[in-house]
């Protein structure tokens, strides 16, 4: 199985893998050439707006005389980026030159959109069969609980309280290069990757998941156009609102139930009709593709003592510093622990890092202490990183042991032959006791075998 | 409640018993009795790792931000020190509950039996704790906790014992609390009742006004909380001078279980002359000073119990400030002699206390004070000391028998084995009695005698406040590891090597060259003034030697000591002294600045913190001390350990204390840096091995720990000195030649092997 590489935005690098014929198929929504819009770099935004009302191709040359000399390396990638995503289209003239022109349906389309504004294929319910609709701050909390307990389930944890209802096969997928298991009867753990996985924030790691569901698409009959356009639309929805479900395609209806499971849609029932309310992981879908960072507030406080105290609610943060601390309280808010060397020991173990932890640690600092520097004390930071190397010292090598000999003259030429073979580890001549590498065992083996006839 | 019972339920196992003086110095050599409170680490972290403390189903209070601290069904509080009510909220936590660990954003304390105790003691009631603490809270206080609170401070704090113009009375806000006590036979017996009859039950009623020091009433008022400010109705009745300690002892936690706090009214005590002696101007009490000394004053009369605050915070300032109040005879007891020409000076120094009117007492001067009050100052062992006196100190030690003292005064309350203090303290008969210590660390079971014998914890101050505040020296602490090199870890690994384990790992070369190299660097480059710290004698006079500094050890003199001591104070030509752990406590060295510690006893806690508190007191200017002032650290403290031994264990452990208090340690791995070097001793594998066969061939008595007596000053008095090791461990030239003779036979065996049956099998195939 190849190793998942987790990077945090690059949900539309899969939007640009997609065929030629597909792409163009998705240009057609006016929304999701808005969503394409809005992911862009801000010097590829400005061109596309720039390129909008034009209809002839740009000269490549020309287009460069438009930034300074020390933005080169940016146009560059906003071109690239253009081009993979058939927002432009390159074409070389008769001189060989390299032209560039908008695509005409995502041009098309865009300039509607921009003057007409975007028409969603449904409309919000009106209040009046759609009793008691959650307030946003409830809504919130729902979405925040459901992608807990879904990271809970993820991760296999014994904390997860609810049950989900996506199925063990989809989980499985997700958990691909998450988590490991050495063997069945041991309950996986979670590689550097899952680490990893869970530093990130929740938007990074819901682009993780949606991607992973897209990849897994055709697998499971679903078309990836498909289910990227409803995504992609269902980010225009306004969070909160109601909307029926029976305008709804099968699959669509399908979809929304996983996700549900996510926290990205509120499912509810009324007498008569169904209906679905967006919450905010919905709607941030496509504003999160841009490279707007919104720092969550950190809440981690470490003190020189080793003591960590971190200000969450969450569940979920308890378990990711069950990773690597040993948590002792857990208040109403506050999870009160303390890193020392056995809980370090046993992350690293896992394959997490030293810089992980460190680096997880900084930036959740809590507000009280991000602004000293270190945020972390220096303390802590070091003698983490001292217990890590100190785990290096010891190189292991497989090996062999012998003892038993039936003679010195065995023994010790055993020893020789071993040397010879450079494969002599160690050896106690008093009490006739060998060690080999296990490189060698097999010569080992004949070489015994012949002794003993 | 179980949590709190575990540090008793440890405990029988490792019973103190002090028999004879002999005893006691048995049980200091081994590390386990010695520090009772290594065990208790290990079954708190047990305990805690098994249970889960699940407390998120506590209520949250709307306004909790506000609020600064979290409290747990177990007793563990949390307390935010970022808070705006913070400093309130410190002042009541100390006097309530056990502080764990104080670094800087946050604070943990526990709430024990010992410490609601000394809450009530200091005129804190149940309710008043409780109705406090639920105000600071940040969720509704737990059950189990206000339980706790009501089940600790049902008996303590009810009854007191007040001398008033030398009747004893026996007082108390509750009258059925005084009906059960005067149901005891001996109370009973005791009591004097030629009195008239006042209240309905025959008791004595007064009004006293409540606490003058106003600290958690404001804080009450601060949370809007309705203080009982009102006076307070007492009753008494007054008992047989002759009885009191008979009725002192029914009224302890294992008969009647009312223990009494005792509380000597100076102002009316018409009897015992006063001392006319004042605080000079200059003598400015800090803060933190001002309210240790108002938790013992705080009604208008003297408390006894214990003041704990850092080295060189300023202890005696405390103490010589108690007796200016109390302003009666005062005797006051330290450690050893140098510590008792220290706590004579400070009296003169803060006072105005006439030279007449103060006396030291000590094996060296016998002075006696002229008039009929005074200060006498003297140690622990010339009170205790049970053996034949001669004839001057005969007459000295009746006069302090005889005399009532308005206060014992008893510095470093934390060294002083119990069965002394119940022998100094039936010796002599003191209205009020006062400890003072750095160090009280906790688990040590001798802090229930403590409690009993002295009195509650009055007040205990933060390092880290003192240390923001520029009232002590802001000190970096380092962990250097030094590796072992590879000949002298070979032989720490033999079997036949245990008993000179320590002595490998104190004389690893790279340790000897990194002090070499820290001794340097401090002396040349900042022009710091250093003291060495080695507990092993051997190692001590080792290093002194080959550096050529001064040492001070159990067997030197105390002229000798005064000495050294003064030519490190004053000339520039001393700036490194080599200390022996006679250094550890007591003796004021406020100089140095830097600690080179090259080996310690073990895993004491104490020890490290006592030797760090060497160089806590702050120096320069003090705005430059204060936070964000201009210089960061102002002092060093450097523990070298050997790497890969038990040091690192220990060393571990020994920080403990320390890092509660909020201290880092940082590691350094690399000293001497890489690039240099080949100036320093030991550069050169001959001269380590020279070294390590000096070690080899040195008895397994010499290399060990100085077994060092209390106050070694103190045992001259009739005898000639004592010590557990042997000759060749106290004599060092000697040892030396001795030494020098076995290291060159050894290496000549190495070399040449004589008898081929002896070679090691390898090289007997090989060669023969």
């Amino acid at each position: 199985m190849p190793q998942v590489k987790i990077v945090a935005r690059n949900f539309m690098d899969m939007v640009a893998s997609l065929p030629t014929v597909k792409l163009d198929m998705l240009y057609d929504n006016s929304f999701i050439c808005e969503a394409i819009l809005r992911s862009l770099p801000p010097l590829a935004k400005k061109y596309v707006l720039q390129l909008l009302y034009i209809d002839v191709p740009i000269s490549a040359k020309s287009m460069e005389e438009w930034v300074l000399p020390d933005g080169f390396s940016k146009h560059k990638v906003a071109i690239d980026r253009l081009i993979q995503l058939r927002v432009m289209t390159e074409t070389f003239d008769r001189k060989k030159e390299a032209t560039y022109q908008l695509n005409p349906k995502f041009q098309f389309n865009l300039q509607k959109h921009m003057v007409h504004g975007g028409v969603l294929p449904r409309e919000p319910m009106s209040s009046n069969i759609t009793v008691r609709l959650p307030s946003l701050e409830e809504l919130e909390a729902y979405a925040v609980e459901q992608w807990e307990c879904f990271l809970l389930h993820l991760i296999s944890s014994s904390e997860a309280g609810k049950t989900t209802n996506i199925s063990s096969s989809m989980m499985k997928i997700f958990q691909r290069g998450l988590l490991s298991q050495r063997d069945d009867r041991e309950p996986p753990s979670l590689t550097e990757s899952g680490f990893q996985f869970l530093l990130m924030d929740t938007n990074a790691q819901l682009w993780y998941i949606i991607r992973e569901y897209i990849t897994n698409a055709e697998e499971r009959g679903v078309d990836s156009a498909d289910l990227i356009a409803f995504l992609l639309e269902l980010s225009f929805h306004v969070t909160g609102k109601a909307y029926n479900t029976n305008t709804l395609t099968d699959l669509q209806r399908s979809i929304i139930k996983d996700l549900s499971d996510l926290g990205m849609v509120k499912l509810q029932q009324g007498r008569k009709e169904s209906w679905f309310i967006p919450t905010k992981l919905a709607t941030n879908l496509s504003i999160s593709l841009a490279d707007t960072t919104s720092r969550k507030q950190g809440f981690i406080v470490i003190e020189t003592n080793f003591r960590l105290y971190a200000y969450s609610t969450s569940k979920l943060h308890c378990e990711i510093l069950r990773l690597f601390a040993r948590v002792e309280y857990q208040l109403p808010n506050l999870i009160v622990g303390a890193i020392n060397k056995e809980s370090l020991y046993k992350a690293f173990q896992n394959g997490i890092t030293a810089e992980q932890i460190i680096s997880f640690l900084q930036q959740n600092a809590h507000p009280r202490v991000a602004e000293r520097i270190p945020s972390v004390p220096e303390n802590v930071t070091d003698q983490i990183r001292l217990w890590e190397s100190d785990l290096n010292r010891v190189e292991m090598t497989p090996a062999h042991f012998y003892d038993e000999f039936p003679s010195k003259d065995v023994f010790e030429s055993a020893c020789d032959f071993a040397r010879e073979y450079g494969g002599l580890l160690w050896e106690d001549s008093k009490r006739m006791r060998l060690i080999v590498k296990a490189d060698i065992l097999t010569e080992m083996k004949e070489f015994l075998r012949r002794h003993k006839q | 409640m179980g949590h709190h019972g575990h540090g008793d339920k440890s405990r029988p196992s490792k019973k103190f018993k002090f028999a004879s003086k002999e005893e006691y110095r048995s049980s200091t050599a081994d590390d386990d009795q010695y520090y009772p409170e290594e065990g208790g680490d290990d079954f708190r972290d047990g305990e805690r790792e098994g249970k889960k403390m699940d407390f998120t189903k506590l209520e949250l209070k709307p306004d909790h931000a506000n609020r600064p601290l979290w409290a747990c069904a177990d007793g563990r509080i949390f307390l935010e020190t970022f808070s705006p009510l913070y400093k309130q909220a410190y002042d009541f936590l100390i006097a309530i509950a056990e502080p764990v660990c104080r670094p800087e954003s946050m604070h943990e304390y526990n709430l024990t039996p010992h410490s609601l105790y000394a809450a009530v003691s200091v005129g804190l009631e149940t309710e008043t704790i409780i109705a406090v603490l639920s105000k600071l809270s940040k969720t509704k206080l737990p059950k189990e906790m206000i339980d706790f609170i009501h089940a600790s401070t049902a008996n303590y704090g009810k009854v007191k014992l007040v001398l008033k113009k030398n009747r004893y009375f026996i007082e108390s806000p509750f009258p059925e609390v005084l009906k059960r006590l005067l149901a005891d036979e001996v109370i009973g017996k005791a009591r004097i009742s030629s009195e008239g009859m006042y209240g309905k039950d025959g008791f004595t009623v007064s009004r006293t006004v409540n606490e003058i020091e106003g600290g958690h009433d404001e804080l009450i008022n601060e949370v809007d909380l309705a203080a009982a400010a009102e006076e307070k109705e007492t009753h008494s009745f007054e008992i047989d001078p002759a009885q009191v300690e008979n009725v002192k002892q029914r009224c302890l936690p294992n008969a009647l279980n009312y223990p009494m706090m005792e509380e000597y009214d100076f102002r009316n005590d018409t009897v015992n002359p006063d001392l006319d002696m004042e605080m000079k101007p200059q003598a400015q009490p800090r803060p933190y000073q001002e309210k240790s000394l108002s938790k013992m004053f705080g009604n208008g009369r003297a408390r006894s119990g214990i003041i704990v605050l850092p080295c060189g915070a300023g202890k005696s300032l405390v103490g010589v400030s108690a007796a200016n109040r109390i302003k009666k005879s005062c005797l006051c007891l330290a450690t050893n002699a140098v510590s008792v020409d220290q706590w004579a000076f400070q009296f003169k120094l803060w006072s105005t206390i006439r030279e007449e009117q103060i006396c030291r007492f000590t094996s060296d001067s016998k002075e006696r004070f002229r008039g009929n009050v005074g200060v006498v100052v003297t140690t622990y062992n010339m009170v205790a000391f049970g053996g034949k006196r001669s004839e001057e100190s005969e007459k000295i030690i009746e006069e302090i028998r005889n005399r009532e003292w308005g206060l014992l005064l008893m510095d470093e309350v934390h060294v002083v084995p119990a069965h002394m203090f119940r022998k100094v303290i039936s010796i002599t008969k003191s209205h009020c009695k006062l400890g003072l210590t750095a160090t009280l660390v906790r688990e040590d079971e001798r802090i229930t005698d403590l409690n009993f014998l002295i009195g509650p914890k009055l007040y205990e101050a933060n390092w880290l406040d003192l240390v923001k505040g520029g009232f002590i020296a802001n000190v970096q602490c380092a962990e250097v590891w030094c590796p072992m090199t590879k000949e002298f870890f070979a032989e720490y690994l033999k079997k036949e090597n245990s008993k000179k384990r320590q002595a490998l790992y104190v004389m690893n070369p790279n340790k000897f060259r990194a002090c070499e190299f820290l001794i340097r660097f401090h002396e040349q480059q900042r022009g710091d003034k250093i003291i060495v710290f080695a507990d092993n004698l051997f190692a001590l006079t080792e290093y002194a030697m080959k550096l050529r500094k001064p040492m001070i050890y159990g067997a030197t003199s105390h002229v000798e000591r005064t000495k050294i001591l003064e030519a490190f104070k004053t000339s520039k030509e001393v700036n490194t002294i080599f200390l022996s752990k006679v250094g550890d406590n007591s003796i004021d060295i406020p100089e140095a600045n830097v600690i080179i510690q090259i080996s310690s006893h073990a895993g004491s806690r104490r020890q490290e913190a006592q030797r760090l508190g060497r160089i806590l007191r702050a120096k320069g200017r003090h705005q430059d001390r204060m936070a964000g002032g201009k210089e960061e650290y102002n002092a060093f403290f450097y523990s070298l350990v050997s790497t890969d031994t038990q040091e690192m264990y220990y060393s571990t452990k020994r920080q403990q204390f320390l890092i509660d208090q909020g201290y880092s340690f940082k590691v350094i791995t690399s000293l001497p840096p890489p690039d240099s070097g080949s100036e320093l001793s030991y550069h050169r594998l001959d001269e380590q091995l020279q070294l390590l066969g000096k070690v080899l061939s040195a008895g397994d008595d010499a290399v060990g720990l100085e077994q060092l007596d209390e106050d070694a000053d103190d045992v001259a008095l009739q005898k000639a000195r004592r010590y557990a090791g042997s000759m060749s461990a106290m004599s060092g030239a000697k040892g030396m030649v001795y030494m020098e003779y076995n290291t060159g036979k050894k290496g000549l065996i190495k070399s040449k092997p004589k008898d081929p049956t002896k070679r090691h099998q390898l090289f007997k195939k090989r060669f023969g």
